[in-house]
């Protein structure tokens, strides 16, 4: 019985990884690093872990988390509360839809992928906020977010594949 | 009998369907819901921004746990570089040393001349400011918004509006205070407007945010050039701060157009002090105020 309560809780804490992760990657975007300007280029690192778990575990990353994590971006941001998680869903749908696309083949593959979809995201990121603040933000900054985050990319995407591959291989 | 089966038959197709209907299309209802968000962030900006602050005053333990290795790693570094520039700071200070010597005699002969002065004109000495310390947790935005999340609120004293200072100058102002933690607009914020004079002539500017590390100079008197290196300091217009708080100095852009640098590194402030100048907007004219306080006195 014990071992049977055990069992499933182990289960739980598992298939709760991907949106921990995720919940993980979204407080160090904006925690105060230690680095000079960090924070008017500091990437969005949860769109990383949205874009791996949609490829690869769909099944326990589903829209709603999705949209929970975008709504927590757009608070802790100070962005207008939905625009984050509009844009979260959005890019998990087209990345889930996609994903034979983008999983199938090698590394570069995957890497060029989420260059794809890091472009479109803050391209439309950019135009929607523009919309709903009736106000023109300086474009040059959020591409260098968008370059620094692209080159980012194999390190965070490695320690998912880590996580993934220690917690989640038996499932 | 064949009838119920059938039509139970028929019941759970429908109910399998609009299970893998709703899978499918669940991410259509979350767009949804997203979408009505952002509509009643429009329509109830107020409302939004009161559940904004509870949300992150209950994160704020959370970020100051994340943020606090990364503080100490800086501050490590900081101890490790100060070893290696030891002789050149000793000779800086030194230096730095004999001119303050000079400014301190300076200084005490105005201040005898102040006093004396004062005394002349019967003029009531001020009251202190009262200071809040605080840390910074969070650098939020990106390139969108740029603010602060600092370890300060309500219960601590903060208030809307209060000046927020580095050791080296005004760097932004409380814009949303919480409980326990309070957000800081930097002065780089694209929504940041501060009326500005340049202390060597006397020029009135604006000060406007761009999201970039040096916010630009806007609203100059046609045909003004200003000397790079310039100080600029606050005017005082608008009541928000009072005048003479320092920002930076003057950068020439070109084509008539100036930035400032400014005097705080704003992509690195670990501590904020905050400063309540007792100061409220359209109430920052002493003279109007006495006026009025005469008219309504008669």
């Amino acid at each position: 019985m014990l071992e049977a309560l055990w069992q499933r809780l182990d289960n739980v804490a598992r298939a709760s990884l991907p949106f921990m992760s995720t919940l993980l990657f979204t407080f160090l975007s904006v925690v105060a690093w230690p680095l000079p300007y960090i924070g008017t280029v500091m990437p969005p690192l949860a769109l990383i872990a949205i874009y791996y778990w949609a490829i690869h575990r769909p099944d326990l990353f589903g829209p709603g988390m999705a949209f929970i994590i975008g709504l927590l971006f757009d608070v802790i941001n100070f962005l207008p509360p939905g625009l984050s998680a509009l844009l979260f869903v959005g890019v998990h749908q087209f990345v889930f839809w996609q994903r034979r696309f983008f999983s199938g083949h090698s590394f570069l593959m995957l890497w060029s992928g989420f260059a794809l979809t890091v472009i479109s995201f803050i391209i439309i990121e950019w135009i929607f906020l523009g919309i709903i603040r009736w106000q023109i933000t300086p474009f040059f900054p959020v591409f260098m977010q968008a370059i620094l985050v692209i080159f980012l990319f194999p390190l965070p995407c490695w320690m998912l594949i880590r996580l993934q591959r220690s917690a989640l291989s038996s499932n | 009998m064949a009838v119920r089966s059938r039509s139970s038959g028929w019941i759970d197709t429908a109910a399998l369907s609009w299970r893998l209907l709703t899978q499918r299309y669940s991410f259509l209802l979350f767009i949804g819901l997203s979408l009505g968000l952002l509509v009643i962030g429009r329509v109830q900006p107020v409302f939004m921004e009161g559940v904004r602050t509870h949300v992150i005053d209950g994160l704020a333990p959370l970020l100051d746990a994340i943020a606090r290795p990364m503080t100490a790693a800086q501050n490590a570094a900081t101890t490790v570089k100060s070893y290696f520039v030891l002789r050149q700071d000793n000779e800086a200070l030194r230096s730095d040393n004999a001119q303050m010597k000079q400014w301190q005699e300076a200084m005490i002969v105005m201040q005898r001349e102040n006093k004396e002065l004062r005394s002349l004109l019967h003029f009531k000495v001020e009251p202190g400011l009262a200071y809040i310390s605080a840390r910074v947790i969070a650098d939020t935005g990106g390139p969108f918004v740029r603010g602060l999340i600092i370890t300060a609120g309500r219960t601590d004293g903060v208030r809307e509006g209060m000046a927020a200072m580095t050791g080296e100058g005004l760097v932004g102002r409380v814009v949303e205070v919480g409980d326990w933690s309070s957000r800081v607009l930097l002065i780089s914020d694209l929504n940041s407007r501060i009326p500005v004079t340049i202390s060597d002539t006397g020029d009135r500017a604006v000060l406007a945010g761009d999201n970039s590390a040096e916010p630009k100079l806007f609203y100059l008197a046609q045909g003004t050039v200003l000397n790079a290196g310039a100080r600029v300091v606050t005017s005082g217009h608008g009541g928000v701060f009072p005048a003479g708080l320092p920002l930076g100095v003057v950068r020439d852009t070109g084509h008539g157009t100036y930035a400032i640098v400014p005097a705080a590194d704003l992509g690195r402030i670990n501590y904020i002090r905050l400063v309540d100048f007792n100061l409220k907007g359209g109430n920052f004219n002493p003279i109007a105020n006495k006026l009025q306080a005469e008219i309504l006195k008669r």
